[in-house]
């Protein structure tokens, strides 16, 4: 008896150390399997669930070639609802037990942040464009690389062109009480400095709060002539509405995180003034003709009703991984794919401004470009 | 002066759909001695129903209101006949756990079946501003307020002066004695969850059209809750009052102080009454005897 | 199968099972649990890890609500006190890892002692208010603590090294871990055999008649509050160490009703019900997740994000039906294993 136990666990021992030695993980000849760790449900879901479609989309496409040098690709996701400690569990999960090549997101700020060490302990290639979080970038981080735009200084520029549009006028800013607010606050703060602007209220709110009747109450009562809105998505809808209701018509500033359809819808007549800015085209705009022919292409039409700007940038950064992937050839590993995502050079994908990343700079900077809400056809247009 | 005034009436507004979902939780409590966790989940899914119906049928605004309630009660009462009937004699908090269960298996419904991305409501002129000197209300904030005094109107009037009402004030009294009475406890039980899901169910609807419906509406129930308490839990219409206190309360907290206390003072507000009246503002003095 | 209950001295009545095999069964179960590291992969035994300190932060939660009977909704509160205390204590304070872990037991006792003073006023489901708002408070305070404590950006925490063991290694932490629980475990255990615990008891059967006996209401209700609140702060550090990042959002709402979830499913009032509880609660989504995955690779994918909805709809279910099917709860069912382990093939 004590001798088969021992010959037992002998056995798995050796079994668990033979596995291990394996060759890179998530490569074999005729696959390769990579992870998606976004938030696929709850209310983060609007956009978790829309950039998982723009990666499967990225996937479909590939696959349907014939895979990266005669592989096929295979998508794993994991849903960390948002939450910190489920992230690093998921992430876990996928390097260790589902050993996959690559990973085509780090969810959000605050979930980045907590699986960052691990991440950055495996050296797998890591995509990020979800979240653009200074730390993520500065001092570039060897196998992590972010496609995207800092929000900090996109409300940087927001502010400045609209302040561009609208000289002279009294700021108020309303932001969240957690790190998205605190990009939007160091954004906004920077910009009233380098325009003189004078602001004559700020306020914070909770997260999660629905009624900004006292908020907006105040924001009349200061005097406030421009509004930055610096909620998620409803919270912003909130807002407008209520400027709405008081009868103070003032142009708002609102963060790309809100440049989804459902919101321009939500915001109805209240929507009239409300302006943004983005780096992902349009999904009227004739430059994302090509990639809405593809969404149609591979998804179904209730997937299609889910995708939103962060099918776009899922997709753009996935299509950056596959690209470097495949400069490598047969010999796939984890240095080559990092190498050869530092070269990505100008690499047009139908869905945003190109990507180009380089040793120093894994921050694939687009442009951005000024959008006004078109409430009548519940979509937002350019202007510039 | 005026600033002041803008405050309450925005505060009463949103008070009032508060009060509708704490009438729900008091009505639970006063007649089976439990407390509803899944009371905003239950107004979440009547109000997503309630839309999928009014859209496809196209129905009016008034028709869909009363749809919303129609619908929570139907709601209400499956919930209650399948799950609450059989736990019937189990412990209290087992009870309150199942409700925290059915409370998660009913969000996650609304979240497979209807997705996550925000919906507009869109309910003909629910939009509409509606003008009183310089103050503006929204037709839908004017209904919410409206259907806070019909309901608690209505509540007076049933447990005060009808039968069936009268018999839920027994059963919640005493129930062994209630049922020597004569009366129906499970009847009594199905009848209370089937109002405080309509009022759930008519919460959740307005709170949909006026804010969006998303699937965070659930979020109700947790924000109602405290008004609950503050009036005191076997109180119906304190209830209903206590959510337009807490309303107020909160966004003359925004307005004058700052907006990140609002949540903490609600909360402190409860706090300071319950050291003073250690059952509510209108609740009923629990008499123990040993 | 024992036939008499013989003792020669008084440690023999102390001890705490007197039964051989017993003793070799916990023994066994010791040598695994420590044997775990090298047997198990590493998803699995940071699943482990997670399962021991929520133990160590359920039991905290039944010396309350368990023992003295008074409900808290609001002992996520505790949880964050006792991670932000051993987060700003390492890093904005420079205390030592050992120091600032006492402090993540210190902190919240203080402030559960705070909480613990409507409870003398306050009955039931008022008292549960009160606790929710309590946490709300605490989270609200530590928003707007500007850099202290983070705020809205959280603290990032290193992995530190106790007593000369560097705790940085999966391995290092859970061995860790597992000794904390084990302590927690050995201290609630004879909590409630002690003359406290008949104490605490007496107050949740019936507070009156216990105030009648001579029991110091004041006095025992305060003191649950204080060992409950230290118990789920040492769990709150424990946590941050293992997320290596201390925010807000890491602690949400539902973890109470978690906790009570667990409490309650594994049966009210018993050490071995919040341990069996844990298990089961922290393991159902992973148990669902492997169903899914078994039950169909191509309905996964087709449905990949419902799937998720689709767990959580099972996991509540799970619960109702527990709670509907079997009111003891997981530990009416080991009893009941253990008492045909014992007596089999007869029946009693």
């Amino acid at each position: 008896m004590k001798l088969k136990l021992t010959q037992l666990a002998i056995g798995l021992l050796a079994a668990g150390v033979c596995l291990s030695a394996a060759a890179q993980q998530g490569v074999t000849d005729t696959e390769i399997v990579i992870g998606d760790i976004v938030p696929l449900t709850g209310p983060p879901a609007l956009l978790g669930v829309a950039h998982n479609l723009g990666v499967k989309v990225a996937v479909a496409e590939v696959n349907a070639v014939g895979g990266i040098n005669g592989r096929k690709v295979r998508l794993i996701s994991e849903d960390d609802g948002y939450v910190p400690s489920r992230t690093i569990q998921g992430v876990r999960k996928l390097i260790n037990s589902d050993k996959v090549f690559a990973l085509t997101s780090v969810s959000g700020t605050a979930q980045a942040k907590a699986a960052m060490p691990l991440i950055m302990q495996s050296g797998l290639p890591a995509m990020a464009p979800i979240t653009t979080y200074e730390g993520l970038y500065k001092p570039a981080i060897k196998n992590v690389f972010a496609v995207g735009y800092d929000m900090a200084d996109a409300v940087d520029e927001l502010v400045a062109k609209m302040a561009g549009r609208y000289p002279g006028k009294k700021w108020a800013l309303i932001s969240q009480d957690d790190d998205y607010g605190e990009n939007v606050r160091t954004g906004f703060e920077r910009a009233a400095k380098a325009k003189k602007l004078q602001v004559v209220s700020t306020q914070i709110y909770k997260k999660g709060q629905t009624d900004f009747s006292s908020e907006i109450l105040k924001v009349r009562q200061a005097g406030a002539e421009a509004l930055l809105a610096g909620g998620v998505l409803g919270e912003n809808v909130a807002m407008v509405k209520e400027l709405e209701r008081i009868g103070h018509k003032i142009p708002v500033g609102v963060t790309y995180v809100s440049r989804v359809p459902a919101s321009a819808k939500l915001m109805g007549t209240a929507g009239e003034n409300v302006y943004t800015v983005d780096y992902v085209y349009l999904e009227s705009s004739p430059q994302a003709k090509g990639f809405m022919d593809k969404l149609t292409k591979f998804l179904s039409p209730e997937e299609l009703a889910r995708t939103n700007r962060y099918s776009f940038t899922g997709y753009a950064a996935t299509r950056a991984l596959f690209d470097a992937m495949g400069r490598c050839g047969k010999a796939l590993t984890w240095d080559c794919t990092n190498a050869e995502l530092t070269k990505v050079s100008n690499l047009e994908t139908g869905s945003m401004t190109p990507i180009s990343f380089s040793a120093t700079n894994h921050l694939a900077a687009p442009k951005l470009f000024l959008l006004k809400a078109d409430p009548a056809a519940a979509t937002y247009k350019t202007v510039e | 002066m005026n600033y002041f005034i803008e405050l309450v009436v925005s505060g009463l507004a949103v008070g009032a759909i508060y009060g509708l979902v704490a009438m729900g939780f008091a009505v639970i409590y006063k007649a089976t001695g439990i407390v509803n966790f899944a009371q905003g989940e239950m107004g979440m899914l009547s109000a997503y129903t309630t839309w999928a119906l009014a859209t496809t049928l196209g129905t009016g605004s008034v028709w869909t209101v009363l749809l919303a309630v129609v619908i929570g009660a139907l709601l209400g009462l499956i919930c209650e006949r399948l799950i609450m009937r059989p736990m019937l004699g189990e412990p209290v908090l087992s009870v309150v756990l199942v409700t925290v269960g059915l409370a998660v298996v009913l969000r996650s419904v609304v979240t497979i079946i209807w997705g996550a991305s925000p919906h507009k409501f869109e309910v003909a002129g629910a939009d509409d501003i509606v003008r009183m000197g310089d103050i503006g209300l929204r037709v839908s904030q004017l209904g919410v307020l409206g259907a806070l005094l019909l309901a608690v109107a209505g509540f007076w009037y049933f447990l005060g002066h009808s039968r069936f009402g009268v018999a839920m004030r027994a059963v919640a009294a005493d129930e062994k004695t209630a049922r020597l009475m004569g009366v129906s406890t499970a009847r009594v039980q199905a009848v209370a969850w089937a109002s405080a899901s309509g009022l759930a169910g008519l919460a959740g609807a307005l709170f949909a059209v006026i804010y969006g419906l998303t699937p965070t509406v659930f979020e109700l129930g947790l924000k109602a809750f405290p008004a609950t308490v503050l009036g005191g839990f076997d109180s119906v219409l304190g209830s209903g009052v206590s959510g337009l206190i807490i309303g107020v309360f909160e966004n003359l907290v925004g307005g004058y102080l700052s907006s990140t206390l609002k949540d903490v003072a609600g909360f402190t507000l409860i706090l300071v009454v319950l050291m003073v009246r250690p059952f509510g503002l209108f609740g009923e003095k629990r008499i123990e005897r040993v | 199968m024992r036939s008499g209950y013989f003792k020669e001295h008084y440690s023999g009545l102390v001890v705490l099972t007197d039964s051989p095999a017993v003793k070799a069964w916990v023994a066994a179960l010791l040598v695994v649990l420590i044997a775990a590291p090298f047997l198990l992969g590493n998803f699995a035994l940071s699943h482990l890890t997670i399962i021991l300190f929520t133990v160590v932060g359920v039991l905290g939660l039944t010396v309350l609500t368990g023992f003295a009977g008074l409900i808290s909704l609001g002992h996520v509160g505790f949880l964050m006190l006792g991670a932000y205390a051993y987060a700003i204590g390492v890093t904005r304070l420079g205390l030592p890892p050992e120091l600032a872990l006492v402090m993540s037991a210190v902190v919240p006792a203080f402030c559960g002692l705070l909480v613990g003073i409507p409870s003398l006023r306050l009955h039931g489901l008022y008292l549960a208010i009160t606790t929710l708002a309590f946490s709300h408070i605490v989270s609200a305070a530590i928003l707007a603590g500007g850099n202290f404590t983070g705020a809205g950006r959280g603290i990032m925490v290193p992995r530190p090294s106790i007593l000369g063991f560097d705790l940085s290694s999966d391995r290092a932490f859970y061995w860790f871990c597992l000794i904390m629980c084990a302590l927690a475990v050995l201290i609630t255990l004879n909590l409630r055999r002690s003359s406290f615990g008949r104490a605490l008891v007496a107050l949740r059967d019936n507070d009156i008649a216990a105030r009648t006996m001579g029991v110091n209401l004041m006095r025992y209700k305060l003191l649950a509050f204080l060992i409950s609140a230290a118990l789920t702060g040492i769990a709150g550090a424990l946590m941050g160490i293992y997320m290596s990042i201390v925010s807000v959002e890491g602690f949400p709402f539902l973890l109470s009703i978690e906790a009570l979830a667990i409490i309650i499913v594994g049966g009210l009032g018993s050490v071995l019900g919040a341990v069996l509880g844990a298990v089961f609660i922290v393991s159902l989504p992973e148990m669902f997740s492997a169903l899914v995955q078994l039950l169909g690779g191509r309905l996964q994918d087709v449905m990949t994000s419902s799937a998720h909805e689709v767990k959580s709809v099972l996991y509540g279910l799970a619960i109702i039906g527990f709670l509907r099917f079997d009111p003891r709860g997981l530990r009416g069912i080991w009893h009941d294993i253990r008492h045909t382990w014992v007596f089999w093939p007869l029946r009693y």
